[in-house]
């Protein structure tokens, strides 16, 4: 009983203690390790033979802020001529936190793959064919052939990455495949560049 | 001659006057005790029917009932869990002093029934309950699916694991849930976060469907929910209850197991540990598997208690936790991405059976500490302390790549201290009341190294609030009142685009009620209750800035939203007879300022894709509704129940429809018993019961879908009660959506991605010794 009589201090107590052990820690910066900032579209002409032929062309799109509010993404437009055939490679970067995304893309190839739309194949101004190491359906480098005969100048192509889309889906192999949301997944990036040819 | 005649008058007035006393002024006095123990019953109700008076029994057990006649009356004791008293009284003697003795009793309810009792919560206005065969029907069901029992009641649910009570068209952080008398504070605000805590703790939920903020504090705008433990044991005696539940859809598994006990040796002391733990699969629709819908949870509370005649004292511990897929294909990437699968109609994906959860999940713990005491400081007077402690971690974790898989995309960790003083009073037993001062701090922490700007700030939060309230009972008519006021500080940091921003932000305001009720008869009593309400804006709706993952939404909060005001006015039509009972509610209410989440229309456009820009405005709304339900007993056998509920909830100002409010729905069923319950033989019962919903045609302008067709789900269940000695055993089978139907329910957010749950078939066993 003499216990139960001192019950209210314990109360107090433990009240007191709660109380005082119980805030809120100071925020910290936290760097979006998920977004890619800046991708990288270059273009190395090839031969007939299938060598590089002059400088590399490099077409950008970049949004510094990753997903913010309020803020834009600039996409440079990809100027090409006529009746070339070019090895087109992307480069994927986080730059707010200097990351290297293509590495991670390629680490992570049998759940990744990048699919190419628009009216620019849907006007056969461009073909495209995956041309990975390996064989493998991924995009991070392909060979891009243009028409000689577009019969335009401006077009644009829309660039996708799927994200833990199921890569042995029926048509899927085709970097063209434009039902891609069917084979499941979610898209990590979708961005439409103007096309301009000379 | 004048003398004469004052003299007779006086004379008559003698005569009247000791007529009178002769007629009506016994007095009734008695002590009501359970059986077992003989420790005093309070709350239960005495009721006389031929005078239609009635008083419950004070802490003591007692109560007394003034200004009788003499001659036979019938007296009626009734307390929730034990026999009814009933017997007849022969009133002679000037006073009348009796002990009244009530047995426990092996609650045996028919079918879903829900009983409104005033027991349990102290208040006159609109009370559901599920206990006893009602609680044990749904017994291995969320806390948001075993309420859909309770008239009134739906869910707003993330796929068949995620569900929220809904409580009169009001959800989240408009109402509040009790565990054991401690605020429930979790992440409340979320849409897909579902309250930390597991039914299987409760021997009765409770839910008040009014706004009851002066007894409990801000945010019970739309109703409160108690969730309540078992009374623990006071003398020696062991009860030990076991439930087992498979399910066929998501192959799950349920096991709980509960001891209680008093102590021999020290009389008044108690205890009782439980303990649950359930896993499911992937859950199926009719046509598909849902990839990624499996679930996994542990739970476990204990209790200590000590209670004699001045003190008594109790020490409460609660954890919860669980791990939930989320279906696989609902996370979508941007705006085209959802456009294509609302499109779509059902996942991309084809899923295979597995308990297997992968990303994205939630994994939620939540340890909730309760420390209480109360004692009696003069036969009327009592005073009550309670402190509790609760930490809350959540995280979540969306599809990422390559390491950031391991890491949760947001991980919030939340502490809350809640206090309480009150001291409550009982005087002559008409006057009952409490005043009480209660305490609320709250510190919000973003654990780092997620990689990802969080959604919401760092905060603390406290609050504090005074409160009065008083009842006033006369023979059939109770009368309540009573006022509070809080005051609520929130300091909040974050990091925005590398700057550091800080708010502080201030709330008051005061809240008040009054109500009343009215006991016709002993199987009739109106209800009528007016309260308002309060709830300040939450962290989320003030500071939500960015891309809420997964939704493919872009979430705009406002810092300058002010505190929504309700006033809600509910009224209640409860008649009890013999043969059935029937439960009408209606209610109606008004909400200054009401928060909710806007599309602006607009697009946000990053490499990521195309998002819906949404914001949080404010505007007046008004829902009103009712709430029917009732069942009847056709003979001994067949026994019917109907229960159905109609809101409605409009912008008052744009005239327009919120988002998310349940549609109208009926649920009937039938039962048939057959079999003697006697010792070794079993009581068998079948039912047979239909779910109607009706499509909501009153739809927000802005929806990503159209709300889905209406639906009739039938249901077939039966069950088997066994008597071994002593003990009960009851086994149950139920199937739900006996006929799988292919259906989409408008307050689950997957039904833009999937349908509902399939054909379901769940096997039980209840076994208590």
């Amino acid at each position: 009983m003499k216990m139960l009589s001192k019950l209210p201090l314990y109360l107090l107590t433990l009240l007191t203690l709660g109380f005082a052990s119980c805030e809120s820690n100071d925020p910290s910066k936290e760097n979006d390790g998920e977004v890619i900032t800046d991708v990288t579209l270059k273009f190395q002409e090839l031969n007939p033979s299938n060598a590089p032929v002059g400088s590399v062309l490099s077409f950008k799109a970049s949004d510094p802020q990753g997903i913010e509010v309020g803020k834009t993404p600039t996409v440079q437009s990809i100027s090409l001529t006529k009746g070339k055939k070019y090895q087109m490679t992307i480069e994927l970067t986080n730059s707010i936190e200097n990351e290297d995304i293509t590495k991670e893309i390629l680490a992570e190839a049998a759940a990744h793959q990048f699919f190419f739309l628009g009216p620019v194949f849907d006007s056969n101004i461009f073909s495209i064919q995956y041309a990975d190491a390996g064989g493998i359906a991924l995009g991070l480098k392909n060979t891009v052939t243009v028409s000689s005969s577009p019969g335009t100048n401006n077009s644009s192509m829309r660039v996708v990455l799927r994200h833990e889309l199921n890569k042995s889906f029926a048509g899927a192999s085709n970097p063209n495949f434009s039902n891609f949301v069917q084979a499941g997944g979610e898209s990590d990036l979708d961005i439409t560049f103007p096309v301009i040819l000379n | 001659m004048l003398q004469k005649g004052v003299l007779f008058i006086v004379c008559l007035a003698w005569a009247c006057a000791s007529l009178q006393a002769q007629q009506c002024t016994l007095t009734l006095r008695g002590k009501i005790l359970h059986l077992e123990n003989n420790e005093p019953i309070e709350a239960a109700y005495v009721w006389l029917m031929e005078p239609n008076k009635g008083v419950p029994s004070d802490a003591n057990g007692n109560f007394i009932i003034k200004d009788l006649c003499p001659g036979t009356i019938t007296l009626q004791i009734r307390f929730i869990g034990h026999k009814e008293i009933k017997r007849s009284i022969t009133l002679n003697a000037s006073t009348t002093n009796q002990t009244f003795l009530m047995e426990e009793e092996a609650v045996d309810l028919a079918g879903v029934e829900i009983h409104g009792h005033q027991e349990v919560a102290q208040t006159t206005t609109s009370v559901s309950s599920l206990y006893g065969e009602a609680l044990l029907q749904s017994r291995g069901e969320s806390l948001g699916e075993s309420l859909k029992r309770v008239a009134g009641v739906t869910t707003f649910s993330t796929g068949n694991t995620i569900s929220k009570p809904v409580i009169h068209g009001l959800h989240s952080n408009r109402i509040l849930i009790l565990n054991n008398g401690i605020r429930l504070e979790g992440q409340q605000w979320g849409a897909e976060h579902a309250p930390e805590i597991d039914p299987f703790l409760a021997d009765e939920l409770t839910v008040i469907k009014g706004a009851e903020t002066v007894r409990f504090g801000p945010e019970a705008m739309g109703g409160v929910i108690l969730v309540n433990p078992p009374a623990l044991p006071t003398s020696k005696k062991k009860i030990t209850e076991i439930n087992l539940i498979g399910n066929s859809n998501g192959e799950s598994g349920n096991l709980s197991l509960a001891h209680a006990g008093g102590s021999g040796k020290f009389s008044g002391l108690g205890y009782r540990i439980q303990g649950a733990t359930k896993r499911a699969g992937n859950l199926r629709t009719p046509d598909y598997i849902q990839d990624n819908t499996g679930m996994q949870e542990m739970s476990l509370t204990s209790t200590l208690g000590y209670s004699s005649k001045k003190l008594g004292a109790e020490v409460y511990y609660s954890y919860f936790s669980t791990t939930l897929g989320i279906l696989r294909d609902s996370h979508t990437g941007n705006l085209s991405d959802l456009q294509q699968i609302i499109k779509n109609g059902r996942p991309f994906s084809e899923g295979e059976f597995s308990y297997t959860i992968e990303n994205p999940k939630q994994e939620v713990t939540h340890h909730l500490t309760k420390v209480k005491a109360h004692y009696h400081l003069h036969p009327s007077w009592k005073l009550n302390v309670q402190y509790g402690f609760q930490s809350n971690r959540r995280k979540e974790f969306d599809r990422r790549r390559g390491n950031l898989n391991a890491r949760p995309s947001l991980d919030l960790e939340l502490f809350t201290n809640t206090a309480e003083l009150s001291l409550d009073h009982q005087l002559n037993s008409q006057w009952t009341g409490s005043a009480g001062i209660s305490l609320i701090q709250q510190a919000n922490s973003n654990v780092p190294g997620t990689g990802v700007t969080p959604l919401i700030p760092n905060y603390d939060m406290v609050n504090a609030g005074v409160y009065l309230m008083e009842k006033y009972m006369k023979g059939p008519l109770e009368v309540e009142a009573g006022l509070r006021y809080d005051l609520r500080s929130i300091s909040a940091a974050r990091y925005l685009n590398n700057q550091l921003e800080e708010s502080n932000l201030e709330f008051q305001n005061g809240a008040a009620f009054l109500g009343a009720m009215y006991q016709v008869s002993p199987s009739l009593s109106l209800s009528s209750n007016l309260g308002t309400a309060w709830r300040p804006p939450n962290v989320n709706e003030l500071f939500s800035q960015g891309l809420h993952h997964g939704a493919a939404a872009v979430e705009l909060g406002d810092k300058n939203l002010i505190a929504e005001n309700s006033l809600k006015w509910v009224n209640s039509l409860e008649l009890d007879g013999r043969k059935g009972n029937l439960e009408l509610t209606g209610y109606v209410n008004r909400i200054q300022n009401y928060i909710y989440l806007n599309p602006t229309g607009q697009t946000f456009v990053s490499l990521r894709g195309t998002f819906n820009v949404y914001e949080y405005l404010q505007a007046n709304a008004l829902f009103y509704g009712i709430d029917l339900s009732g069942s009847y007993g056709f003979g001994q056998q067949w026994e019917g129940y109907f229960k159905a509920s109609l809101i409605r909830a409009k912008n008052s100002e744009t005239q327009a429809y919120f988002p998310f409010i349940p549609s109208d729905r009926m649920d009937v069923g039938l039962s048939y018993s057959f079999g003697k319950q006697e010792e070794g033989k079993g009581k068998n019962r079948i039912t047979l019961s239909s779910l109607g919903v009706a499509r909501q045609s009153r739809e927000p302008e802005f929806d990503l879908a159209p709300a889905p067709p209406a639906y009739t789900l039938v249901n077939l269940g039966y069950s088997r009660k066994v008597e071994i000695g002593k003990n009960q055993f009851t086994a149950g089978l139920l199937v739900t959506n006996l006929l799988d139907t292919e259906f989409k329910e408008y307050m689950n957010r997957f039904r833009y991605f999937t349908a509902d749950m399939g054909r379901n078939l769940q096997l039980k066993f209840n076994y208590q010794f």
